[in-house]
């Protein structure tokens, strides 16, 4: 194995990546039926958070400042006597401070607020749901109508829950045990000399890219379980975990090679995304319209969501499959009973 | 002689009393009188300064006279004129002055003058060490005589002396018992805790000799009485020490230096050393005030003039309180510094190999120089202009709206990372607050290190008790920081920080202003924690900087509000002047309040200082109804929430852009008013012009019939949204 091989597994990873966007381009329904579920899942708690603000705004002239710019101090009095939601306001929700509150509060181990942790949780198992018609779909490359979409992800959901439990296991462990050996234990001892803050830097840092590498690599065993369970139509999560184990062993460098380039289209539309964030801005049109440049945002974050799953369905057909293939069948809408009747 | 020229110290000749004409002190007997009032009160932001340039002549004279309202007729005195009177003054300054250029330092082992400037200070306690630093065992051994002069009204037999470091010995010092409970502690590993061990004493007798007086030492717990506690050491004398009588003691002592506890301590091979040799109480009229060290508490001592040689490896950059005055290499690869401060109630030092040694030399037409001595940390360097930039900017403004600096220069320490000793205040070393990565626009370093400079004339000149008062120092010293802030830091952008506090970012669309600097959020979440009055020993630890740092800026700037900064810089300074160099109590500050204003204001320190009630105001109803064809009635009810009382303005505009104010003494729990007019009510607002910065509250202050309160909700739920779709995609990692 040589450049030449490295060569394949790049080529490979290249060809995948640009497959995986065809696919996700071709079926934009999806891109459009998981931006809705992202859209109504945050519109009830938004609701809720803009009632407390109201409430607490009431018809007082700190409004008119705070409609038309930022009103820090009435800010400061809204956090000092909200609860629950009310103490996810933060300066930190402004353009690209999101961003970077969301990822360092993932990879810190912050635990969310009930009432956020119940919308995650229930995002969650709407990906879990909808991802056996998502992979269904962009297996098959072609369409397969909602009744389709909507029966594969039945059809693999149970599975795909059997799926999660073991993945919710890994992720935990991790949480629950290595985060805090690694960030707590081991950060403290290894910076409890130290005087240098860019060295403690260096070494969270360090501390970041192992911790990720291990989400990643877990992130990858599921992924490639869930494409092996659509695509093979595999009943046994255990067999498909260890038959996505044994694709990456054998295929690792275009598994690599390929996530490696979804990431950076990720970091890409990232470093877009700081460029073009709105501030704090005023209320009228211009809300709209940064509210609609943050929802194209979403809509990118999404689309690169569905490009993973994609690409990896299409580096896998490539390999152990062809193009196109599935071993169970489309799903076929019953009769209807008044066809039934006629007879 | 032109500005910036050298003035000869004490290495060389005397200052020269500048030449001058015979006809430039010829009286004339017109603008004499008048002109001796501007030589002597322009003197003192003079002293130090020899000579004058006609530039800073003419800037000084009409800057001086028209703060003092002098008449028009001194002020349009010609300048040869004016020169003259101000250059005699300069020469009785200058001819009972010894002054030694602050960038000059003389050579390893030449030894300087006990005294080099005339005591501005009682200077009755006294202190010469000689210590020695173990980098390997992270321990110092020192020796030290004390000088000691009783310069109350009464007698004592015993001396007080605090042992600081005691209070990081074990668990049950009084500091970390207060700790535990309001659960601020995490026990640290067993390498971290500290030791103070004073094992020698000898007290200088009636007949001149040195007695042991080892055996007689005894620790005293005179807050609470808790005996594991051992910060607090009595001596009994044998004696009876009279008012004005002197007392000599010698003490041994070795001390294990902590990790990080309380801004002291060592980490890597930064040491920053504070409270760290046996230092004594202050002996007031009524016996010795010399509190247990608590958790909640700094420090409290007499000025005098301390001379210390600290022996370390050579290798390490060294930094202290007053000027160093020597530098001996000695044969065993140490180094001895002399360091020597006069007129100053503490002595604190810091040595780290890695230090980025500036220096800089603030110079101001008003003010005397001051040789700014910057220690950097090398990761830092690229903040070394902000640094001496805030630090100018405090020298300057404190100097002109209190008094001048007074000491001719001035430590900053840029502290090491995990060392916790940034923040902190000692006589003329400080320590300012910096990380790694900070942008240009949040003021990390700009804010703790204007806090700190700005702590020299509070608490370094005007010495409070901050173990009783420490909102005389932190309180006022915090106002007056957020006034600096407000002029010399911009932008100025609140920051958050992420990735384990590592990284920053800035946000340009939120300010951090003056009333952020005064800290309201903090006070607002825990206004009633204590009544300020209460000793601060007292307070509950984990609130006690709310009460003295936030509460009392916020009541100061309320107070500017009220009288006007011109007045209020007017009582600070004249404050400052009258106590500098003392140990004035609260209601000496109150009483120059009173003298100042001519009024007692004791309904409002009634209300800030001997009272934790809070403050809010509000509008309880609005409304504008119409009566007839040409009519609208408006109501208005005012309410008082909070149990603090404050006299508001209440302001109603009508639709035709008239406007009708009031004024509530805000003593009921509420005010009605009325109005009938053609034009409808449009607004209401409660103390307009936020002049009650205490109120908890603002937001209800206001009213108005055309809220925008549902847009304004509907544009933050909609970032509030963005943020919780991007959390939500960040989580969807993990399906």
């Amino acid at each position: 194995m040589g450049s030449s091989s490295r060569q394949r597994a790049t080529g490979h990873g290249r060809q995948g990546w640009r497959d995986g966007w065809t696919r996700v381009l071709g079926a934009p329904a999806i891109v459009a039926g998981v931006f809705a579920m992202t859209f109504l899942l945050a519109l009830p708690l938004s609701i809720m958070l803009r009632g407390a603000l109201s409430a607490h705004l009431g018809s007082s002239l700190a409004a008119e400042t705070a409609a038309t710019g930022v009103n820090y101090d009435w800010w400061q009095e809204f956090t000092a006597q909200a609860t629950d939601l009310g103490t996810t306001f933060s300066p930190s929700i402004v353009g690209f401070a999101a961003v970077l509150d969301n990822v360092s509060g993932v990879i810190d181990a912050r635990t969310p607020i009930a009432p956020i942790a119940t919308a995650l949780a229930l995002y969650m198992t709407g990906w879990a749901f909808l991802s056996g018609g998502i992979i269904d779909r962009y297996a098959r490359q072609r369409p397969i109508r909602a009744h389709g979409f909507f029966a594969a992800s039945g059809g693999y959901f149970f599975r795909f829950l059997r799926l999660a439990a073991f993945a919710g296991l890994v992720y935990w462990w991790l949480f629950a045990y290595v985060h805090p050996w690694l960030f707590d234990d081991q950060f403290d001892n290894l910076t409890r000399g130290l005087s240098v803050e860019r060295t403690a830097f260096l070494i969270r840092g360090g501390f970041y890219a192992v911790f990720g590498a291990l989400l990643v690599a877990t992130n990858l065993v599921v992924d490639y379980a869930k494409v092996r369970i659509v695509v093979e139509d595999r009943r046994s999560v255990f067999g498909a975990l260890s038959a996505s184990l044994r694709f990456i062993r054998h295929h690792g460098r275009q598994v690599f090679a390929l996530y490696a380039l979804n990431t950076l289209t990720f970091l890409a539309v990232l470093a877009l995304w700081a460029l073009m964030a709105p501030g704090a801005g005023g209320a009228g049109l211009s809300m709209w319209l940064g509210f609609l440049i943050a929802q194209l945002y979403i809509g990118a974050r999404l689309a690169l969501k569905l490009q993973f799953m994609a690409s990896q369905i299409a580096l896998f057909q490539a390999n152990l499959a062809h193009a196109a293939y599935l071993a169970a069948p489309a799903p076929v809408w019953p009769e209807s009973p008044a066809a039934e009747a006629i007879r | 002689m032109g500005k910036g020229a050298k003035v000869r110290g004490s290495k060389g000749p005397r200052v020269e009393a500048p030449k001058v004409r015979a006809a430039a002190c010829e009286d004339t007997s017109e603008a004499a009188p008048r002109t001796a009032s501007l030589v002597t009160a322009s003197l003192a932001p003079l002293r130090g300064q020899a000579v004058l340039t006609g530039e800073q002549l003419d800037s000084f004279v009409s800057n001086r006279a028209g703060q003092a309202g002098w008449s028009a007729k001194l002020m349009t005195t010609p300048r040869r004129f004016a020169a003259a009177f101000l250059l005699c003054g300069a020469i009785v300054v200058a001819a009972s002055a010894r002054q030694q250029t602050p960038a000059e330092q003389p050579p390893a082992g030449e030894p300087v003058p006990a005294s080099q400037t005339a005591p501005r200070s009682p200077r009755n306690a006294n202190y010469e060490i000689d210590a020695r630093l173990d980098d390997d065992a992270k321990s110092i051994k020192g020796r030290e005589t004390i000088r000691w002069r009783n310069i109350t009204d009464q007698s004592t037999s015993e001396l007080q002396l605090h042992l600081y470091w005691n209070a990081w010995r074990d668990q049950e010092s009084t500091w970390l018992r207060e700790r535990r409970m309001a659960g601020l502690f995490r026990p640290p590993p067993a390498d971290a805790w500290s030791s103070m061990d004073v094992t020698a004493l000898r007290l200088r007798d009636s007949s001149g000799d040195m007695r042991d007086a080892t055996k007689e030492m005894r620790f005293i717990a005179p807050d609470d009485g808790n005996a594991r506690d051992t910060t607090v050491m009595s001596v009994p004398l044998g004696r009876s020490v009279a008012p004005n009588q002197e007392v000599e003691i010698e003490l041994e002592w070795t001390a294990r230096i902590p990790r990080p506890f309380a801004r002291t301590g060592w980490v890597g091979d930064y040491y920053f050393i504070a409270q760290w040799f046996p230092k004594l109480g202050v002996l007031e009229s009524q016996g010795w005030n010399t509190h247990q060290f608590h958790a909640a508490t700094e420090f409290y001592s007499d000025f005098g003039v301390y001379d210390v040689r600290l022996t370390l490896p050579r290798r390490f950059v060294v930094g202290a309180s007053g000027q160093q005055t020597a530098r001996t290499d000695n044969a065993d690869g140490t180094t001895t510094h002399r360091y020597q401060g006069e007129d100053i109630h503490d002595f604190a030092w810091t040595a780290s190999p890695s230090f980025v040694d500036l220096s800089k030399r603030f110079e101001s037409p008003t003010l005397p120089p001051v040789v700014i001595r910057l220690l950097l940390q090398s990761e830092r360097r690229g903040q070394a202009d902000r640094y001496f930039a805030i630090i100018s900017a405090t020298l300057q403004r404190y100097g002109e709206w209190f008094g001048a600096y007074p000491y001719p220069n001035l430590t900053v320490v840029d502290p090491a990372f995990q060392s916790d000793s940034d923040g902190m205040e000692y006589p003329t070393l400080v320590t300012g607050r910096s990380r790694w990565l900070t942008p240009d626009s949040s003021q990390t370093p700009e804010g703790t290190t204007a806090h700190e400079v700005g702590h020299q004339w509070w608490y370094g000149i005007v010495a409070t008790n901050e173990f009783e008062h420490a909102w005389m120092d932190e309180g006022i010293n915090t106002y007056a920081t957020a006034r600096v802030l407000e002029e010399a830091k911009n932008p100025n952008r609140v920051e958050s920080r992420y990735f384990g506090g590592f990284i920053p970012w800035s946000f340009r669309d939120i300010p951090f202003t003056r009333v952020d600097n005064d800290r309201l959020a903090g006070y607002r979440l825990n206004a009633e924690s204590d009544a300020p009055w209460t000793p601060t020993f007292q307070y509950w630890p984990s609130t006690a900087a709310i009460i003295s740092y936030n509460k009392t800026a916020l009541w100061l700037h309320t107070l500017e509000q009220r009288l006007g900064w011109p007045t209020m810089q007017k009582i600070l300074s004249i404050y400052f002047e009258r106590w500098k160099f003392k140990h004035p109590k609260p209601a000496d500050f109150f009483d120059v309040v009173r003298e100042v204003t001519g009024q007692g204001h004791y309904w409002f320190f009634d209300e800030v200082y001997r009272s934790s009630n809070t403050f809010d105001y509000g509008v309880q109803e609005f409304r504008s109804e119409r009566l007839d064809d040409k009519t609208f009635t408006t109501t208005v009810v005012v309410r008082r929430y909070g149990e603090a009382t404050f006299p508001v303005g209440v302001v109603t505009t009508f639709d035709d852009g008239q406007h009708v104010k009031e004024t509530w003494n805000g003593q009921e729990r509420r005010a009605v008013y009325v109005y009938q007019r053609s034009a409808k009510g449009a607004t209401v607002q409660v103390d307009p012009g936020h002049v009650l910065l205490l109120d908890v509250a603002y937001t209800n202050n206001s009213r108005t019939l055309s809220p925008r309160g549902q847009q304004a909700s509907l544009k933050w739920s909609l970032k509030w949204m963005v943020w919780l779709q991007d959390l939500m995609l960040t989580y969807g990692f993990f399906v």
